[in-house]
């Protein structure tokens, strides 16, 4: 079982992954329209790119924008979980080791031990106050469906799994195999779900960067985080 | 049933049509018809794949039902926190639906879209702001009245709205001669106290082109007195056009965006016509929006610009006084606690926010102006935008969503709002009349007319 | 004298009288009357919907409504217009002051009347933030003499035999005052030339020297003669008196003294001066105050 995934399934759950994502951005981006979306993409690409990261850059910083600001909880558990569910995956030094073994690369710089545990831990705690807050403020529960606590279970399945096998507790190979599986699964299942939005959420943010940039105010140096 | 005589899927182009329509005194039988009205299922999800693309799709698959646009939006705030007012809700339970069951839906629920789409949302697209994702319910509620008008389903009087701009080219009943007529009687009204004032038709090459809002010549053309004293004492090598005169679109609060593109192309004709170096537009919010920064797009002008380079009144007026081409008696500037209203469609979604403060610092004594909180692209909508101060059916709902403003003006303490926007300026008249907390409230152009330095060579002799 | 008498009314009591001169006049010239009456306010926007100024409700416009209101206007003026058979009834929406305007023009009136404040219930919005009232509006910007009735007692319009000017030298004063003399030329009348010099309601400490007002006061005179004087010739029953005081109390004293028939005024013309539109210029208060019917003219 651990062979098979570490071997092929790795490869294929990987591939969908990468392939998948890769797909979901080109199709977002052919499916834009200057017309239909009104926004002259193409007429003023200084603005655009411009915009674009505006867009992306004050969202990305725990209270760059008014929004974030005016929900502090929220902001917290939000970047909370996010530092914890991007930085680990890929700068764990465990999986490291095990890129390097499988593609003879990896990303050089590693999470110390302390950092990492206290990134999973974090990842944790805020996913089950991100449940709470599903489940006890009204205007999110009206929203929240059975698929939005998948999407959460399925996203932190493997931090869950993964603290207990380095805690070694109960059978380790057990909860390194359910780890390894419950990766791999969420690897397969990123492009197919809201998931995706690991790229998507870099595309809709250029988006509508460049809408605003090109189109709403954008030339006039406004200052507004959009 | 198939279609009813007031209540179908086709549009109003005639005269005769339009007449009919409004004669249906309050819409009684046009309501009473639209129970009856069929969901064409293919039609709709035909017009869904061709029009509803990535960036749609991907705002409603992506949503991550997060709620946090929900304090974004003074709709839901103003109804006690309802969790069906969140926009991601609204827009799901809408647009979401028709989607995903590719268009297979019925009457009644396509009512209630209707309700949803113009009682729930006025589309200021203050929820853009405040989405992680960038996701702008705002322009989805557009995008869905585009398809519920399409069907039949939208209110009353925006069917005549859209009516009357696909007949006259204006949101009211008046003529390219009307327009005119009216314009050279205010100017004759005036003349004595100005002498010299005149209004040039169909001046080709000058400076500014100015386009108006329907209503001003209808009902209060002391605004295009106004206009024209203002245009004269700042020395403006200004003209109008005898036709592409209305810069508004309540075809664009009914989702006609066929007669949107028609609307904008008789303003553009003009200015190609009369190539003037720039076009000026009354004070008025969705005119703006519709004419300059949508409009190109239903023209299909890749440049997203139209033909020549349009600014809002607020611009022209803030570099008249910082120019010092019209000069203010400081003397006779504001002084009573005043605060100012930011219209969604030029402040949030134009980036015009300093340009009315400019002018506040011009007109207003120091120590007098306080700000609304919040204010400037993250001032909240009046209350009555998107076609919302119109529609009878749904008045108690436009009138709960005064609040929001009334509360915000309350807190200002101030006196005197200006409004420098017809939808926001009729609004905070019905919160007046509703609420009745002690307030004025006025357009630029007066305030500035009873405090403009006449230069001496313009002077009546006396 | 006059061919086209456009009357402005509310038809409520408050404009009977107004009404009962403009019929009059219309038999007595052959005029043909226009009973115009603004029938409601716009109040939602770009909506079909208006305030009715008379029941104050919002209702929705058409056809039928509009011939419910002039179906009104003939039940309640049928006396007067069975007496009076050249006459057209009108009934329109928009802003009071703006629509007699427009239909001033388009009519080509050559009289306006109207009546006093139709005494409109406070809480109608758009007075609120309206800078003048409908009558300032109308006498600022008409283009023919606008005769307004505000009391009962100032009514009648028998016999004209004694007509007072009231002059403040500007040119639209020119205009009033070339009307007084058609008007006593037709009906061969007594003319009243009547300036007054402002002193206000100054103080004690602040009145000028009474030497100074007796000279100022022989100026006017003088001043009255050269303006006017070469139209007056032919004239013979013409006086001219000038005195100090607030100027709208002193014309209705005068006019009081002089039992005038009516008094002819220029309104004050120039554009809206926020500050004195609130305080009310010279003619308001003359209107309100007045024993007589007075007439506006500015052109």
């Amino acid at each position: 079982m651990y062979q098979f995934l570490t071997g092929p399934m790795f490869w294929i759950a990987l591939a969908v992954c990468l392939i998948g994502l890769t797909v979901r951005v080109v199709l977002y981006i052919r499916g834009l329209n200057w017309q239909l979306d009104r926004v002259a993409y193409r007429s003023y690409p200084k603005l655009g790119i411009i915009g674009a990261l505006r867009s992306i850059g004050y969202w990305l910083v725990p209270f760059g924008t008014r929004g974030w600001r005016r929900q502090p909880f929220m902001t917290i558990i939000f970047f909370g979980f996010h530092s914890g569910a991007i930085l680990v995956p890929l700068f764990l030094m465990a999986h490291n080791q095990f890129l390097a073994e499988k593609i003879g690369i990896s990303f050089g710089w590693t999470l110390g031990t302390g950092t990492a545990d206290f990134l999973s831990w974090s990842v944790i705690v805020c996913a089950l106050l991100l449940l709470g807050r599903r489940l006890a403020l009204a205007e999110v529960r009206i929203l929240t469906t059975p698929y939005d606590l998948l999407i959460l279970a399925l996203a932190t399945a493997p931090f869950i799994t993964g603290l207990i096998a380095r805690y070694e507790l109960g059978n380790y190979s057990f909860w390194l195999t359910a780890h390894i599986l419950s990766g791999e699964i969420l690897l397969i299942a990123i492009p197919f779900t809201k998931l995706s939005h690991i790229v998507l959420f870099f595309a809709t943010r250029a988006q509508l960067g460049m809408d605003y940039a090109i189109k709403r105010g954008g030339e006039r140096n406004a200052h507004m985080t959009w | 049933m198939p279609e009813g005589r007031f209540c179908n899927k086709q549009t109003i182009d005639t005269e005769e049509s339009l007449k009919a329509l409004l004669a249906d005194t309050g819409g009684r039988q046009y309501y009473e018809e639209m129970n009856a009205l069929d969901v064409d299922h293919k039609a709709l999800w035909q017009t869904i794949q061709k029009t509803c693309k990535s960036r749609l799709r991907t705002w409603l698959d992506l949503c991550a039902h997060c709620g946090l646009c929900a304090e974004s939006c003074f709709l839901y705030l103003v109804n006690d926190r309802d969790p069906t007012q969140v926009p991601a809700y609204k827009i799901q339970s809408t647009l979401g639906e028709i989607v995903r069951r590719k268009g297979r839906v019925d009457n009644a629920f396509m009512q209630a879209a209707m309700e949803t789409a113009w009682a729930k949302c006025t589309c200021c697209n203050r929820c853009g702001l405040y989405c992680p994702y960038g996701i702008d319910m705002g322009v989805m509620f557009g995008y869905l009245r585009g398809l519920l008008y399409n069907q039949g389903f939208v209110p009353w009087e925006l069917k005549i709205g859209a009516g009357m701009h696909r007949v006259y080219r204006a949101q009211m009943d008046i003529t390219d001669s009307d327009f005119v007529e009216t314009f050279q009687w205010m100017v004759e009204e005036y003349e004595d106290d100005y002498p010299g004032l005149n209004v040039p038709v169909d001046k080709e090459g000058a400076d500014i082109l100015y386009t108006v809002n329907a209503r001003e010549v209808k009902h209060y053309p002391e605004d295009l007195a106004e206009a024209a004293i203002l245009f004269h004492l700042a020395g403006e090598n200004w003209t109008v056009t005898s036709s592409g005169w209305e810069q508004t679109s309540l075809a664009m609060f009914a989702g006609d965006w066929a007669a949107c593109k028609m609307q904008v192309e008789s303003v553009y004709a003009a200015m190609e016509r009369l190539k003037p170096k720039r076009m000026v537009g009354t004070e008025c919010g969705h005119a703006h929006r519709a004419t300059v920064i949508e409009g190109p797009y239903w023209a299909g002008r890749k440049s997203g610009k139209p033909p020549v380079e349009s600014i809002h009144y607020v611009e022209w007026l803030a570099e008249a006084l910082r120019t010092g081409k019209l000069k203010i008696d400081p003397e006779k500037r504001i002084k009573q606690p005043v605060t100012i209203q930011d219209s969604c469609n030029y402040i949030r979604n134009h980036g015009l926010k300093e340009i009315t403060r400019e002018i506040m610092s011009h007109i207003v004594a120091p120590g007098y102006f306080v700000d609304m909180t919040p204010n400037r692209e993250h001032n909240y909508c009046c209350g009555g935008g998107g076609g919302f101060n119109g529609i009878g059916l749904f008045r108690p709902q436009r009138n709960k969503a005064l609040i929001t403003k009334r509360d915000q003006i309350l807190n200002t303490g101030a006196k005197l709002v200006i409004a420098p926007c017809h939808n926001c300026w009729d609004a905070i008249r019905d919160l007046e009349e509703e609420y009745k907390i002690g307030i004025h409230w006025s357009f630029l152009k007066p305030l500035v007319m009873s405090m403009v330095i006449v230069p001496e060579h313009l002077r009546p002799e006396e | 004298m006059f061919t086209k008498i456009l009357l402005a009314t509310s038809a409520t009591p408050a404009c009977d009288h107004a009404a009962r001169v403009a019929f009059n006049l219309a038999n007595r010239d052959q005029a043909e009357i226009n009973v115009f009456h603004v029938l409601g306010i716009p109040t939602r926007g770009y909506s079909q919907n208006v305030l009715d100024v008379k029941t104050g409700e919002s209702v929705i416009i058409d056809d039928a409504y509009i011939d419910r209101v002039i179906q009104e206007l003939k039940t309640y003026y049928k006396l007067q217009l069975e007496q009076t058979p050249n006459h057209r009834l009108r009934a329109v929406i928009g802003l009071p002051h703006r629509e007699i305007l427009r239909e001033a023009r388009d009519y080509g009136s050559d009289l306006i009347v109207m009546g006093g404040s139709t005494g409109d219930p406070e809480d109608i919005i758009y007075k609120r933030n309206m800078v003048g009232s409908t009558l300032q509006r109308v006498a600022r910007a008409a283009h023919c003499p606008v005769l307004v009735i505000n009391r009962p007692a100032a009514s009648f319009w028998g016999g004209i035999s004694n007509v007072v000017f009231a002059t403040d030298f500007s040119k639209a004063a020119m205009a009033a005052f070339q009307f007084t003399l058609k008007v006593a030329k037709e009906l061969n009348a007594e003319f009243h030339i009547f300036h007054a010099i402002d002193t206000g309601a100054a103080p004690l400490a602040q009145l000028p020297p009474q030497d100074d007002i007796d000279a100022r006061l022989r100026e006017a005179r003088r001043r009255i003669m050269s303006e006017y004087g070469a139209q007056l010739e032919g004239h013979h029953d013409y006086t001219v008196e000038v005195w100090e005081g607030i100027p709208y109390m002193e014309i209705v004293k005068y006019a009081r003294q002089c039992q005038a028939d009516l008094i002819v005024m220029a309104h004050h013309s120039r554009t809206m001066d926020l500050a004195e539109a609130r305080l009310g210029s010279n003619i308001e208060q003359v209107i309100v105050r007045a024993n007589c019917p007075v007439v506006s003219v500015n052109h």
